[in-house]
C-alpha cells in the first residue's frame, strides 16, 4: 500500500446520479462533478471522472462507493444460484422468522427468497449444538447434488448447514465436493461467511453473498480493468457497508459486504466533517429529492447495526453503518388525508413530473414548491441551469392544502415544511433519543441537495445547537469513500458466563481471529506498521436475548473491566443496570484495520474580521414565527472567505444547494470552508 | 370531507407533530423491551405497548403490536384506574394480567405507569408482555385440560409494584415465586417497568415543549382523528347485515360436534356493530375467550380490512362489539379457563370476520388462515448433572388464505400476531434437549383454489437427553379445517403425531396436555396452509405447473385438486409439462362428479380412507368427511356440519359442467 499524495478520486454511484470528488493534495483544490448514472455504472464513473478533467494516470488513489449490490438485490437481477442445505431445512430461508413487514395489510407481501425453492437442494448430514456429528455427511448424495447443479448450470452456490457455526467440517467437505465438480462456480459457505448462531440469519447472509458474488466480483474486476486501461496505476478501494474499504480480492470472498456501500458513503462523510470541526457527536442528514438518510456519530464513531436488509425478512448480518432512510425529500408530496390532516411524504413527485414548480405537469405540492413560495429557494437552480415557476407552486399549494385547511398560501407552505421537518425530527429521535443519546449534545451535519434548506429549523425542533454545512453539500457523500481505512470484521461465537470464562481459551480465540485478520491485510499489501486490531465482546445479562458490544484491550487479563463497561453501556442505553445479575459473553469480534493515509482537505487560513462580501441580491423570505416576509440578503457561497461571521437572515446560494439562515442565527465560515450556524436562545 | 379544524382546537401542524410523537414514543418503549427482555416469548415479539389517557382510553398503540392485544390494553388500564381510584400517586407502577378484567390470558402481564403533570394524572404508559411461565399445573402455563383458572396460572388483579418510587420487591416476589422461571420474570418485569419510564420521559419532553394543555388536548384529538377516519371509511361501505359462523373442533365434555362462534355484523351509516351473542356455551377446555379477547378479535378483523387507519380508542367509538352474556365460548367469565383463547375463540372471531369483510370488500377478500398453534415440551434437561428445568415452547408459521387475484402468503406468522417471530432452532437446541429434525414447507398444504392458499410448514423433532418430560399442545382446526371461500378448498387438519411411522405411533390430536415422552421419541406436526380462493378447476394450469416445479404442490394433488395432469420431463432440471387434453378431460370429469362426492355415504368414505384408497386431503377437500385422524373412526355429527360449511363456502360457487 503506497502512501497517498497527489490526486485522489472518490466516486459514489447512486441510483440517479454519479458523484465524483477530486482532491488535489498539492494545490489543495477540491473539484466535484455530477453526471447521470448509466445502465453500465462504469460508463458513468468514467464519464464523471472525465468531466473533472483529471487524467487517471495522475491519480494516486481511487475510492469507490457503489449501489451495484444494493440495486441488484432490489431489482432481483441476480445470477442463477442454488443452495445446498441439511436435509429437512431447505425452507429455512423461506419460512424466515415468519413475520411480515406490514402487520395489518394482508395484501402486502414479503418478497420471495433470493433462491427459488426448486433451487434449494438437500443432503443428509447433521451436527448438533455442541458441534458433535449426529449424522455423517452422505458424500454420495453430496456428489449427486453437485452433478445436478452442474446440469442446471448455476453460477453460484450457498452451502448452509444447521449448526455449522459450531463445526464447519461438513460445510467445508461439501464445498470441496462442489469445487471438484464445478470449478467455475462461486461457492459461499455459511461457516465461511458468518460463523454465528441462528440459522435464518446466517443462511440469509450467506445466500445474499452467493447471489451477489459473481455479479459484484465481476463489476469490481471490470472497473479495475477499465481504470487500468485508462492509465490508473494505484489501488482500487471499495467502500463496504461497515464504513471501511475493501480491495477487489476481499470483495471476491465477501461480496455481501458491499450491500450498503453507496448508503455508507454519506454517513462516513458526516463523521469526517464532525471530526474536522472538532465535534465528537454529530447527526448526519443527507436529504435528496425523494429520501433522507440519517446517521449518527457518537464519540467519533458511527452507529453500527448487525441487522441490515434490502428487503424485509432477509437480513444481512454484518456490521453495517446504521442509516435510517425515510421518505422525506425535496420532492415529497404534501396531501390532506381522509380525516383532514396534513401529511408529507413518503410519496414523492420523483423526477417526472417533479415538483409543480418544475413546470413539467406536477399538480401536487412538494417541499420544493413550499420552499419556493416562501422565498427560501430562488427561482434559479443549479446556477441558472433551471428556472422554477412560482405560480405553479402557488397554485398547487392553494388548491391542495391552503383552501382545504382554510389557510393562506404562505401559511400552508409553512405548514408543509413544518410537517416535513417534524417527520425528519421523529426519525432523528428514533436513532438518537431511542438509543439513549440526547440530541442537545450533537451537531447536525446537513448535505444532499435539500438538507441545508431545512437544517436550522430541524435543529431547533430537536434542540440541536449547531448546524454544519460542508463546502460541497451536493456531492459530499462521495467524499466519504476517501475517508476510511481498510477494514475486516471477524467474529466467533463464545458463549459462556463471564464469571466462568476461561481466560486462556478467550485469549486463544481472539488470537485466532487476529491471525486471520493479519493474514487478510497482508494479502492486500498492508504493511505491519499500518495494521490496527481492535477487539470487542458482545455481552448480555444472562437470560437476555440481545447483546451489546463492549470494546476490550488485548490481552484480556480479566473480564471485570469488560463486565463493568457492559453494565455502564447498558445503563446508558437502557437507563438501568443489574449489578447482581450474571453477565454472559456471547460473541468475540475483531476489527482488523489497515490504515490508509489521511486525506487532507483544502484549508484556508481564516482572516480575523474577514469582510462579508456584498449580497448578490435581496429577496423577501418567509421565516418561521414572522407575520410577514423579511427582506433577506442573498450571498454567493464561493464568495464567503474563511473566518467571516454574520447574523441571519440570509440565503446562501451555490451550484449544488441553497442554505437558509433564519433571523438571529450566527453564521461563521471555518478554515475548511464549512458553514457553521449557531442557534442561540431567541434566534 | 371536513377539514381538520372543524372540530379541533390544535393547529394542523402541532397536531400532526404530536400524533407522530406519540407513535414514536410507543415504538421507543417497544424497542427498549425487545433489547432488554429475558422471556424468549417476548423476544419473539409477543408484547405490546400503549399510551393511554387519564381515563384509560388508548391514545396510541405500537405499530408492531400483536393483534390479540389490540383492544385489550385500554381495558387493563381502566381496571387499574378503577381499583386504585383516589390512590394513584406519582412514582407508582402497577401490574395486571386479569383476563376477566379485559386481559388476554395469564401469561400476558401489563405494567402500567401513571404519568403526572403538575400533580394531575394525565396519562398511563403501558407495556404488556408474554412471560414465559405463570405457574399453574403445566410448564409454560398452558394446561389444555384446565376447565377453570386455578390450574392455569397466577391471576394478577391490578396490584401496585412500585409505590411512590419504591419498588415493592415483596409483591414482585409473590408473583415470581409462583412461576417456574422466577429469574426471567423479574428480568422482564424490570424491562417493562423501564420501558414505561421511557414513555413518561417522552411525555415530559413534549409537555416542556408544547405545554401541558396542548399535549393533553392532543391526547383527545388523536382519538377524534382516528374516529373521523374510521367513520369516513365505514360511511363509504353499504349498510346491511352480514353473518357467519366459524368453529372450534369440539367440546371435550360433550359428544363430538363443532362448537360455533357466531359473528353478526351490522353496518349502519358510519358505525359498525358486531354481535357475538349467538355463540355456543363455554366448553370444557381452555379455548374459551374472555370478553376482552372477543372484543379484540372483532376489532382486529375490521382493522385487517382498514390497515392504514391507526389504532386507538377512537377506532372503538365507531366499531361496537356486543360479546353477549357471560358463559359462552366468547365471553367465558370467571373462573372458566381461557388461556388457550388465542388458538380457540379468538382465531374464530378473526376468521369469521375475514369472511364477512371479504363480501363487503371483495378487493381485499381472503380465505381462512392457519390457526395459531404451540407445542410445549417441558421437563428436566439431563445433559447436565444439575438436571435443570427446561421448556421447549414452539410455535410455527403457516399459510394465509388465498386472495382475490393472488395466492395466499406462504409460511407467515399467525393472524393472532403477525409480529410473532418463529424461533431459531439453533437457539432452541442450545437451551433444550430437543433436536429439530425438519422445518420445511409442507407440500399440498395450501388450500386449492383459483388462487391457492399459502403453504403451511412441517416441523419434526426428537427428544434427546430428557427426564420427567411431558408434551402439551395448544391448537385447533383438526376438524374445523382452515376453509376456502368463493369455491376454494380447505387446507389440512392440524394435529401432532408421536413416533410417526415407527413403533409406538400415536396421533395425539390438536389439543392435549401432559403426554409423557422419553429419550428417542420423535414427533411431528403440520401447520395448515390457508384456504383457497375461487374454484381450483379454474386455476391457470401454468401456475399449477410452477407450483409443481417448486414442490408447493405434488404431481398427484395437481391432478386430484386442480384436475391438471402433469408429466415429468426432467425432474433433475425441474422440468414438467402440462398434458393439456388430459387436463381438460380430467377437469370436465371432476366438474361432473364432485357434487356427488359430498353426498357419498360417510361410512363408506371412512372405510376407503382406512384401506388406503383415499387420503386425508381427499376427505377434507372433496368428500367433506371428518374422522378421528388417529383411529380412522367417523365423526358423523361433525361430518354433517362440515359438509354444510363446505357446500356453502365452496360447492355453491362452482360452475358446474
Amino acid at each position: 500500500m503506497k502512501a497517498v499524495s497527489g490526486t485522489v478520486v472518490a466516486v459514489d454511484v447512486g441510483g440517479t446520479f454519479t458523484d465524483v470528488c477530486v482532491l488535489h493534495h498539492e494545490s489543495g483544490v477540491l473539484e466535484v462533478a455530477k453526471v447521470a448514472s448509466t445502465p453500465d455504472p462504469i460508463d458513468g464513473v468514467l464519464a464523471a471522472v472525465a468531466q473533472t478533467g483529471v487524467e487517471l494516470r495522475d491519480v494516486a488513489l481511487f475510492c469507490h462507493g457503489t449501489t451495484v449490490a444494493t440495486n441488484a438485490l432490489i431489482t432481483r437481477r441476480l445470477p442463477s444460484a442454488a443452495m445446498v442445505t441439511t436435509r429437512g431445512f431447505r425452507d429455512v430461508i423461506e419460512i424466515r422468522r415468519g413475520t411480515r413487514d406490514d402487520l395489518w395489510d394482508a395484501y402486502a407481501d414479503n418478497a420471495a427468497p433470493y433462491i427459488r425453492r426448486r433451487d434449494r437442494l438437500e443432503v443428509p448430514e447433521r451436527i448438533d449444538y455442541a458441534g458433535t456429528v449426529v449424522e455423517e455427511l452422505d458424500e454420495d448424495a453430496a456428489r449427486d447434488v453437485a452433478r445436478v447443479l452442474g446440469r442446471r448450470g448455476v453460477e453460484a452456490v450457498a452451502v448452509c448447514f444447521v449448526n455449522a457455526y459450531a463445526n464447519p467440517a461438513h460445510e467445508q467437505r461439501m464445498e470441496e465436493i462442489l469445487r471438484e465438480a464445478l470449478p467455475e462456480v462461486a461457492i459461499s459457505t455459511s461457516s465461511g461467511v458468518l460463523p454465528e448462531l441462528f440459522e435464518h440469519e446466517r443462511f440469509s447472509t450467506t445466500v445474499a453473498n452467493a447471489v451477489l458474488s459473481p455479479l459484484v466480483s465481476g463489476y469490481v474486476s471490470e472497473l479495475e480493468r477499465r481504470l487500468q486501461a485508462d492509465g490508473y496505476q494505484g489501488d482500487l478501494l471499495i467502500l463496504h457497508s461497515g464504513g471501511g474499504v475493501m480491495t477487489p480480492e476481499a470483495v471476491d470472498k465477501l461480496a455481501v459486504r458491499l450491500a450498503a456501500s453507496g448508503i455508507a458513503a454519506g454517513a462516513v462523510a458526516c463523521r469526517y466533517t464532525a471530526e474536522q470541526c472538532g465535534y465528537p457527536n454529530a447527526i448526519g442528514l443527507d436529504m435528496g429529492g425523494t429520501s433522507t438518510d440519517i446517521s449518527l456519530v457518537h464519540d467519533g464513531e458511527l452507529r453500527m447495526t448487525n441487522e441490515w436488509y434490502v428487503e424485509y425478512g432477509y437480513p444481512i448480518c454484518f456490521p453495517s453503518i446504521e442509516v435510517l432512510t425515510i421518505g422525506a425529500g425535496g420532492g415529497s408530496l404534501a396531501t390532506i388525508d381522509g380525516a383532514g390532516s396534513l401529511r408529507n411524504g413518503p410519496q414523492s413527485a420523483g423526477s417526472t413530473p417533479g415538483p409543480a414548480c418544475y413546470g413539467a405537469g406536477g399538480t401536487q405540492p412538494t417541499n420544493t414548491d413550499a420552499n419556493l413560495v416562501l422565498g427560501r429557494l430562488g427561482r434559479q437552480l443549479a446556477g441558472g441551469g433551471m428556472t422554477l415557476e412560482p405560480s405553479a407552486a402557488e397554485r398547487a399549494i392553494r388548491d391542495e392544502v391552503a383552501e382545504p385547511l382554510g389557510l393562506s398560501v404562505p401559511a400552508a407552505a409553512s405548514a408543509i415544511i413544518k410537517v416535513a421537518n417534524a417527520n425528519m425530527a421523529d426519525a432523528v429521535r428514533l436513532i438518537s433519543l431511542q438509543r439513549g443519546y440526547d440530541p442537545r449534545e450533537f451537531v447536525l451535519v446537513v448535505f444532499g441537495g435539500a438538507g441545508s434548506l431545512h437544517g436550522v429549523e430541524l435543529a431547533r425542533e430537536l434542540s440541536i445547537p449547531t448546524v454544519v454545512v460542508p463546502p460541497r453539500p451536493g456531492a459530499w457523500s462521495a467524499l466519504g469513500c476517501l475517508m476510511v481505512d481498510i477494514r475486516h470484521d471477524l467474529s466467533t461465537m463464545f458463549l459462556t458466563r463471564a464469571d466462568a470464562a476461561d481466560p486462556e481459551a478467550l485469549e486463544a480465540a481472539f488470537a485466532e481471529l487476529e491471525r486471520e485478520g493479519r493474514r487478510l491485510l497482508a494479502a492486500e499489501g498492508v504493511t505491519d506498521d499500518r495494521v490496527v486490531l481492535e477487539r470487542s465482546i458482545a455481552m448480555r445479562y444472562l437470560g437476555q436475548w440481545r447483546s451489546m458490544q463492549v470494546t476490550v484491550e488485548a490481552p484480556v487479563a480479566d473480564l471485570s473491566a469488560a463486565t463493568e463497561a457492559f453494565h455502564r453501556e447498558h445503563e446508558r442505553e437502557f437507563s438501568y443496570r443489574r449489578d447482581d445479575a450474571p453477565v454472559e459473553l456471547y460473541r468475540l469480534q475483531l476489527r482488523a484495520i489497515g490504515r490508509t493515509d489521511d486525506v487532507r482537505m483544502p484549508r484556508q487560513e481564516p482572516q480575523p474580521g474577514a469582510a462579508l462580501p456584498r449580497p448578490t441580491a435581496t429577496r423577501p423570505v418567509w421565516f418561521d414565527g414572522y407575520d410577514a416576509p423579511q427582506e433577506t440578503p442573498v450571498y454567493e457561497r464561493a464568495a464567503l472567505p474563511a473566518g467571516v461571521q454574520f447574523v441571519g437572515p440570509a440565503v446562501i446560494d451555490q451550484l449544488d444547494t441553497t442554505t437558509l439562515v433564519p433571523p438571529g442565527v450566527l453564521v461563521e465560515t471555518d478554515e475548511w470552508l464549512n458553514l457553521r450556524m449557531h442557534i442561540t436562545e431567541g434566534s | 370531507m371536513s377539514a381538520h379544524q372543524t372540530d379541533s382546537t390544535l393547529d394542523p401542524v402541532t397536531f400532526e407533530v404530536l400524533k407522530n410523537s406519540f407513535v414514536t414514543l410507543v415504538d421507543e418503549m417497544a424497542e427498549q423491551i425487545l433489547r432488554t427482555c429475558h422471556s424468549f416469548v417476548i423476544f419473539a415479539r409477543d408484547f405490546s405497548c400503549a399510551l393511554c389517557d387519564a381515563e384509560g382510553n388508548t391514545i396510541m398503540q405500537g405499530s408492531q403490536d400483536i393483534a390479540v392485544h389490540v383492544g385489550t390494553l385500554h381495558l387493563k388500564a381502566k381496571a387499574v384506574l378503577e381499583d386504585f381510584a383516589g390512590d394513584i400517586n406519582e412514582g407508582d407502577v402497577f401490574a395486571v394480567n386479569d383476563p376477566y378484567r379485559g386481559g388476554t390470558h395469564f401469561s400476558d402481564v401489563s405494567i402500567v405507569r401513571p404519568i403526572f403533570s403538575d400533580g394531575t394524572l394525565i396519562a398511563l404508559a403501558q407495556a404488556n408482555g408474554h412471560w414465559a411461565d405463570m405457574g399453574g399445573s403445566t410448564p409454560g402455563s398452558f394446561d389444555v385440560s384446565a376447565t377453570d383458572h386455578f390450574g392455569e396460572g397466577v391471576r394478577i388483579p391490578p396490584v401496585r409494584i412500585v409505590d411512590r418510587g419504591v419498588v415493592r420487591e415483596d409483591v414482585i416476589a409473590l408473583v415470581a415465586s409462583n412461576t417456574r422461571a422466577p429469574g426471567a420474570i423479574v428480568g422482564d418485569c424490570h424491562a417493562q417497568v423501564e420501558a414505561t419510564r421511557i414513555a413518561e420521559q417522552e411525555v415530559f419532553r413534549l409537555i416542556d415543549k408544547y405545554g401541558n394543555a396542548t399535549v393533553v388536548t392532543a391526547f383527545g384529538e388523536v382519538q377524534d382523528y382516528v374516529e373521523r377516519l374510521t367513520r369516513a371509511r365505514i360511511a363509504g361501505l353499504p349498510d346491511g347485515v352480514w353473518e357467519t359462523e366459524d368453529h372450534i373442533d369440539a367440546d371435550p365434555a360433550a359428544p363430538e360436534g363443532l362448537v360455533a362462534v357466531r359473528v353478526r355484523m351490522t353496518i349502519a351509516g358510519d358505525e359498525i356493530h358486531y354481535d357475538l351473542s349467538g355463540s355456543d356455551p363455554a366448553i370444557a377446555s381452555f379455548l374459551n375467550a374472555g370478553a376482552g379477547v372477543a372484543f379484540s378479535g372483532a376489532i382486529a378483523s375490521a382493522k385487517t380490512f382498514m390497515p392504514d387507519i391507526p389504532l386507538n380508542s377512537g377506532f372503538y367509538r365507531a366499531i361496537h362489539v356486543d360479546v353477549g352474556p357471560q358463559g359462552t365460548v366468547v365471553n367465558a367469565g370467571w373462573p372458566i379457563a381461557v388461556t388457550g383463547c388465542v388458538s380457540g375463540a379468538y382465531e374464530k372471531i378473526m376468521n369469521a370476520g375475514f369472511e364477512l369483510w371479504s363480501q363487503l370488500m371483495p378487493e381485499r377478500a381472503m380465505a381462512c388462515c392457519f390457526n395459531l398453534e404451540y407445542l410445549l415440551v417441558g421437563g428436566r434437561d439431563a445433559r447436565s448433572d444439575e438436571r435443570p428445568f427446561f421448556m421447549w415452547y414452539d410455535w410455527m408459521a403457516g399459510g394465509w388464505g388465498g386472495r382475490n387475484g393472488k395466492d395466499g402468503q406462504n409460511a407467515t406468522s399467525p393472524v393472532f400476531g403477525v409480529g410473532l417471530a418463529v424461533q431459531p432452532l439453533e437457539g432452541q437446541e442450545r437451551l433444550t434437549p430437543v433436536l429439530t429434525t425438519s422445518h420445511e414447507i409442507l407440500p399440498d398444504s395450501g388450500g386449492p383454489g383459483r388462487h391457492r392458499g399459502g403453504c403451511g410448514v412441517r416441523k419434526g423433532g426428537t427428544v434427546t437427553a430428557v427426564e420427567d418430560t411431558v408434551m402439551s399442545y395448544c391448537c385447533d382446526r383438526s376438524r374445523a379445517v382452515a376453509w376456502g371461500i368463493m369455491g376454494g378448498l380447505p387446507s389440512l387438519p392440524h394435529g401432532v403425531w408421536l413416533n410417526r411411522g415407527r413403533e409406538g405411533e400415536r396421533f395425539l390430536g390438536a389439543n392435549f396436555s401432559n403426554v409423557a415422552v422419553v429419550p428417542g421419541d420423535s414427533f411431528e406436526r403440520p401447520s395448515a396452509g390457508g384456504g383457497g380462493f375461487g374454484d381450483p378447476l379454474e386455476r391457470d394450469p401454468a401456475e399449477v405447473l410452477e407450483d409443481v416445479a417448486d414442490g408447493y404442490v405434488t404431481v398427484r394433488r395437481a391432478e386430484r385438486d386442480y384436475g391438471v395432469i402433469i408429466q415429468e420431463v426432467d425432474v433433475e432440471l425441474c422440468e414438467y409439462r402440462v398434458e393439456e387434453e388430459a387436463t381438460e378431460r380430467a377437469r370436465a370429469q371432476q366438474r361432473a362428479e364432485r357434487g356427488g362426492w359430498l353426498a357419498e355415504d360417510p361410512e363408506q368414505v371412512a372405510r376407503r380412507f382406512r384401506n388406503g384408497e383415499l387420503d386425508t386431503f381427499d376427505l377434507v377437500r372433496h368428500y367433506g368427511v371428518i374422522l378421528d385422524w388417529g383411529t380412522g373412526e367417523l365423526l358423523p355429527r361433525t361430518t354433517v356440519q362440515y359438509r354444510a360449511l363446505l357446500r356453502r363456502r365452496s360447492a355453491a360457487h362452482w360452475r358446474e359442467a
